[in-house]
This record gives structure tokens, C-alpha cells and sequence, in this order.
């Protein structure tokens, strides 16, 4: 059966509906990308970090092999347990061996886009494990049953209310909770006995250092570090491309990561783990799943220097009108458009157009990832490969006959101020026209500026030429 | 062949020209202050405080009048008694118990309020920095470092800790509508006490 693209648009729309959701999920997410921005004119050294980011990361990225067998070599000497993922399915193998080894029946864990990726608590679950989330966000969502829809703060798309509603069903809290105070604290209240008690921790990680063996681990609410540090076992899951060649090099990119994500210096914890505690054991989990042939493909490699720091979600005017859930994908906003196509071409061929093309996620890119260039590109692969949509491909197939003639093409635009301003509604908004659906068409001009140059500028006769232009 | 060497071999066979890639040298950048006023700036902007010594002047004496509800302080340090040593906190379930956690801290950065803490300063309880309700940083300003790059490039705990974690200001989320809150899941304060 041929997989179905995600239907962006559609659950777009459905987003643009709910007023009072949308309002403060396109405020909050602004709000974040302006506290960026003012941290980052506190910082006059700030184009050089980002360059130097994105140097050390390509520098990475082209040895790659080597630095992750430094790694492996020096986190095994700190006693490190180190395991090797292709896919997703050997990832979650991996890890119910290991809670499987020491009986655990009850893990608990931090935010870890990567266990998104691999879906696992879907795969342990059936398996007999308990899998809680202790992130605030990533809890909630949990709850509700929905992806992270930022890969960042996971529930931004909710309200107080939606909050109250979930906890009330599951923490036996009020209902009608309006104060977002009393609902984090039922969070550490729901959450401290299952920490105390849990069998097994596990966490994700921002960044690999190759010349220690350590990993690093960036978070806000302190649920990350009584994840590895209560239980005796902690298992850390990280993608391949996480590494950095020094730990001098932490320096460049935990000043940039928490400035870029929400306008904060730093992230309340900066975690460094480079062996396991006295008495417990320590596992690393590094994750393939699709990144070693993504760094073949010459047009997107550079998408593996993403540090997941959110920024370009933040200031996407799509994203934050639309909500990641629309995305239909682990990674949503205008990086997971660029990656998520390297998981299932066709079924995330959708995701390239949910753009409008202003490169501003780009311009706020910690490691200067071209994303919006690679948001073309994509469009071009995909028309290449056939994945565009039956009304999309018709009517670039038609503006690519019209614009390659300029004959052609100012008969229709004449022909289109005649018809803006006489055809009906019915004829202009309709499914041909996705564009008209939440928006109003433009104001026919009088006078196009072609004609305005021919009749004023051109009185000598060489407008006879223009179809030769 | 195993997924490593699989791995290993596809990353080798797909990567870029590394000749093309440079290690640019380690990058030292931004102001390289290391003075006490931009540490107590950036602390109090990350939500942690200054424990000042009141008229007694010592730390138990301020300790008591910040926490006066506190049942169990724990001490870390051997200059400090409060109601029980954390070497003989026997277990995370144990330490959960903690109200107040005193540790001292081998160096603070001054760019980011930030403090550091490892199972060396712990006795090897981590978990005890993160159950107890309220921790109290003991910092001396001679131990105070610029910014992020001279942390990692000077700092020899990145080297030899298992665990090292650099607290700046307590656990805080704005997962809920955006609300900042300070005391998420880790502590509800963090203050610095300058000796």
C-alpha cells in the first residue's frame, strides 16, 4: 500500500480555527524569538560563534567515523557500556535488553527527540515496561497521546485549561485548575514517587564529546538529572551527528543553544556525564536511523549540524500559524521539513511547501544551516521524484508554460485584472486555489507596470519587440 | 557485519571531503570578566539569590533565618554541622527527605551564574543534589571563571568527573502556558553564599 502524504494544510486549517489557540501559540513562540533576539545583541561576538559553530560541526561531520571511534574509546575506559542503533527497531531492541538484563519494569525518562524518532515507548510498553515521562511538557503530551508538537516545550500548543483537563483525568486534580503553578507542582508531586522508585532512568543528550567520552545534557527542570542519577541504571540515547571533537568546544555551543532556544543564557542544568556513578551502570545508545545516508546527500548533509534548538520554529510564520502536530512528524517546523522528507519522501512530500520562502529560519540558525535553501531544493527533488500533488503539479505546469512566455503571460495578467474584479467568489476562492482560503485576493491594479512602460517610455516603437524579451 | 561496522562504513563511504573541513582552533570570545558583580548579575536573571550573612554573620545563623520551616539540612561540607552530614545519607530515598542541602562548589562562571557541582562535592550521592528542596552554594570569588570558554579550557573537573553539572539558578519549566516557573522538579531555590 503507497503511503499518504501528511495532509499539512488540512490540519493546518483545523489549527487556524481554534482562535484563542492560535493567538497564543503564534505570541508565545514570537515572544521567544525576540528574547532570543535580545540576548543575542548582548553578545557582539555572536556572528562569530555561529560560525565557528557551524565550522567545528562540518568539521565533525566530514570525520565522523573517526570521531565517534574516539568516542566510543574513551567512554568505554570510563566504564560506558556503548551500543550501536542502524534503525529505530535495533535502537528498542537494545534498550528492553538492557531493562530486560536487570528486570526493570519501570523506567523513567527525559526528553529524547531520538526515543520520538524510534517511538519506543510504543515498542516497550507491550513489553511489560512502564514508561513515564518526567519532562513537564513531554509528560503532558504523553498523557494526551499526541507527538511533542516542539521539539523544545512539547505541550506550547495548549492552554491552562488543557492542562487542568488532562491532569484532572490522571493526577485526580481540579478540573477547573486555572493557576499553572498548582499544575506544575501536582507534576513534581505525581512525579517524585516514581522517580524514587523507578527501576531504570534513561535521557537523551545535547552534544558527544569524542576526546573525553562524555555526553552532555541540557535541561531545564531538573527532571533530567534525577532521571540518570536515582536509579542505578541510566541509559543515554543519542543520534550520531551529536558529537563535538573537544570538550573546549562545549564552549561555542552552550552559549548559543539556550539563547537561541528561549532567550536564556543557559539552560538551568548543563549536565556532563562521562562515566556511571558509584555503584550504578551507565549505557549509551548511538543512533543511526537514516543520518549516515543522509551525510551522503550533497544538497542536505548540513542538516546533521542541527543542535535542536527550535529557533527556526520560533520564528517561522508558518510554523507558529499551523503547530507542529500539523506536520505529522517527530520534527516539525522548518528544520523537521528538511529532515523529515530523509525518513519517507513520500509520505512527508508535503512538508517543503509549509513555507513561505523568507529565510528567516536561516538568518536565526545557531549553526547556519541554509534551511530554507534546502526547503527549495526539496521542492525541486520532489517534483523530480513525482511527489508533488495532483493540483500543485498542474498549476506549477501551467505557470511554467505561461511565465516561459512573455506573450502569453501578459494576455493572462491583462486578463486577470479583468477577471479579479468581475468573476465571482465562487470562481476565484475555490479548491484551485488554496491560497484564497484564509486570505483575500489582491486589489486588481488599473494598470500593470508593463503597459504603464509602454505607453510612457517606449513611444518609439521597440515595444514591438517584447516577444522576443 | 554489525550495525557499527555497517554504520562506521556507509558514514565513511557518504562523508564530505574532510580535507574541505578544517578544526578551526578553540575558540576564546566575549567578554572576560570573571568578576563577582557579572556572576550575581547572571544568577539572579537564571532565578538563584545571594544568601547574605546577617547580623551574626555566619551561615548556620543565615541559613536558619532564610529556611525557618527546614527539618533536615544536610551538609556536605565539614565546615558546616546542620541536622545530618550527607555522608550519612545512605540512599536517594533517604536523601528525598532533605529540606535544605548545603556542598561548596570548586568554581562558579561568571558569565552565567553558573555553579558547579560533581560526585566529588556529593559524596558520590548525585541524586542528593536534586531532591533536596533547597540548595545553599558555598563560592569563593578566587574560584570565579569568565565565561563558557575558559570554563572548559581551564577547568580540570570536565576531565575527571563522572558527573559534573553546571546549576545555574533552581529547576524551573514554562511548559504550562508559557508561565515561568521557578522549582520545577529539581530545587525550588538556589543560593550562593560567598566565603
Amino acid at each position: 500500500m503507497k503511503v499518504k502524504p501528511v495532509n499539512h494544510a488540512k490540519a493546518a486549517e483545523k489549527f487556524l480555527e481554534d482562535a484563542p489557540h492560535l493567538k497564543f501559540h503564534d505570541e508565545r513562540l514570537w515572544d521567544m524569538r525576540q528574547k532570543r533576539d535580545q540576548q543575542m545583541h548582548l553578545l557582539p561576538e555572536w556572528q562569530d560563534l555561529r560560525t565557528r559553530a557551524s565550522e567545528i560541526k562540518e568539521h565533525t561531520l566530514a570525520n565522523l567515523p573517526e570521531y565517534l571511534e574516539q568516542f566510543e574509546a574513551n567512554a568505554k575506559k570510563n566504564g560506558i557500556h556503548v551500543h550501536w542503533a542502524a534503525d529505530a527497531a535495533e535502537h528498542n531492541r537494545i534498550v528492553s535488553e538492557i531493562l530486560e538484563k536487570h528486570g526493570a519494569k519501570s523506567l523513567i525518562k527525559s526528553k529524547s527527540m531520538v526515543t520520538e524518532e524510534c517511538d519506543m515507548r510504543a515498542y516497550l510498553e507491550p513489553r511489560g515496561v512502564t514508561v513515564t515521562e518526567t519532562d513537564l511538557g513531554e509528560r503532558i503530551q504523553q498523557l494526551d497521546d499526541q507527538l511533542p508538537s516542539h521539539i523544545v516545550v512539547p505541550a506550547v500548543h495548549k492552554l491552562v485549561p488543557d492542562v487542568a483537563r488532562i491532569f484532572a483525568k490522571n493526577y485526580n486534580t481540579d478540573p477547573n485548575d486555572d493557576s499553572p503553578q498548582s499544575l506544575a507542582e501536582a507534576q513534581r508531586m505525581a512525579a517524585r514517587p516514581v522517580i524514587l522508585t523507578a527501576d531504570a532512568g534513561m535521557t537523551g543528550g545535547n552534544f558527544l564529546v569524542a576526546e573525553t567520552g562524555t555526553f552532555v545534557v541540557c535541561t531545564n527542570e531538573g527532571n533530567a538529572d534525577l532521571s540518570a542519577t536515582v536509579p542505578g541504571l541510566h541509559i543515554a540515547t543519542l543520534g550520531i551527528e551529536r558529537l563535538v571533537p573537544r570538550m573546549a568546544d562545549l564552549g561555542v555551543f552552550v552559549r548559543l543553544l539556550s539563547r537561541s532556544a528561549l532567550g536564556s543564557p543557559i539552560t538551568q542544568y548543563t549536565t556532563h556525564f562521562r562515566g556511571p556513578q558509584k555503584g550504578g551502570e551507565m549505557h549509551i545508545v548511538l543512533v543511526d536511523n537514516g543520518r549516515s545516508a543522509r551525510l551522503g546527500m550533497e544538497e542536505f548533509w548540513t542538516s546533521l549540524k542541527c543542535i535542536r534548538c527550535g529557533a527556526c520554529m520560533n520564528t517561522c510564520p508558518v510554523y507558529r500559524r499551523s503547530g507542529g502536530l500539523s506536520y505529522g512528524a517527530v520534527y516539525s517546523g522548518p528544520i523537521g521539513a528538511i529532515i523529515d522528507p530523509t525518513f519517507n519522501e513520500r509520505k512527508y512530500s508535503t512538508l517543503p511547501f509549509a513555507s513561505t520562502m523568507n529565510g528567516s529560519c536561516t538568518n536565526v540558525c545557531p549553526v547556519k544551516i541554509n534551511i530554507h535553501e534546502q526547503l527549495y531544493k526539496w521542492r525541486r527533488v520532489l517534483a523530480e521524484h513525482h511527489e508533488l500533488p495532483f493540483v500543485k503539479r498542474e498549476i506549477m505546469h501551467m505557470a511554467g508554460k505561461l511565465m516561459g512566455q512573455p506573450t502569453l503571460y501578459r494576455t493572462a495578467i491583462n486578463g486577470t485584472e479583468v477577471a479579479l474584479s468581475t468573476l465571482p467568489r465562487f470562481i476565484l476562492y475555490n479548491w484551485l486555489n488554496p491560497w484564497g482560503k484564509h486570505r483575500e485576493l489582491p486589489q486588481p491594479v488599473k494598470q500593470t507596470f508593463h503597459s504603464w512602460y509602454k505607453k510612457n517610455r517606449l513611444k518609439d516603437g521597440k515595444a514591438s519587440k517584447e516577444g522576443e524579451a | 557485519m554489525g550495525s557499527r561496522e555497517t554504520i562506521l562504513a556507509t558514514l565513511r563511504a557518504n562523508r564530505p571531503d574532510p580535507a574541505a573541513h578544517p578544526l578551526p582552533p578553540v575558540a576564546m570570545l566575549g567578554d572576560m570578566d570573571a568578576g563577582k558583580a557579572r556572576f550575581e548579575a547572571a544568577l539572579h536573571l537564571l532565578g538563584g539569590q545571594i544568601l547574605l550573612p546577617d547580623e551574626e554573620g555566619t551561615l548556620a545563623s543565615a541559613i536558619a533565618k532564610r529556611f525557618p520551616d527546614a527539618n533536615v539540612i544536610c551538609s556536605a561540607v565539614p565546615d558546616f554541622e546542620g541536622t545530618i552530614r550527607l555522608e550519612d545519607v545512605a540512599s536517594p530515598q533517604q536523601a528525598a527527605a532533605t529540606d535544605v542541602l548545603v556542598v561548596r562548589s570548586p568554581f562558579g562562571i561568571a558569565e552565567m551564574g553558573s555553579i558547579f557541582l560533581s560526585e566529588a562535592q556529593l559524596n558520590s550521592l548525585n541524586s542528593a543534589a536534586h531532591l533536596t528542596q533547597h540548595i545553599v552554594v558555598i563560592l569563593s570569588e578566587q574560584n570565579l571563571t569568565a565565561n563558557m570558554h575558559t570554563a572548559y579550557a581551564e577547568r580540570p573537573e570536565f576531565h575527571t568527573a563522572h558527573y559534573g553539572v553546571l546549576m545555574s539558578g533552581p529547576s524551573a519549566t514554562a511548559d504550562i502556558q508559557g508561565v515561568l516557573i521557578r522549582g520545577a522538579q529539581g530545587v525550588r531555590s538556589l543560593s550562593v553564599w560567598w566565603e
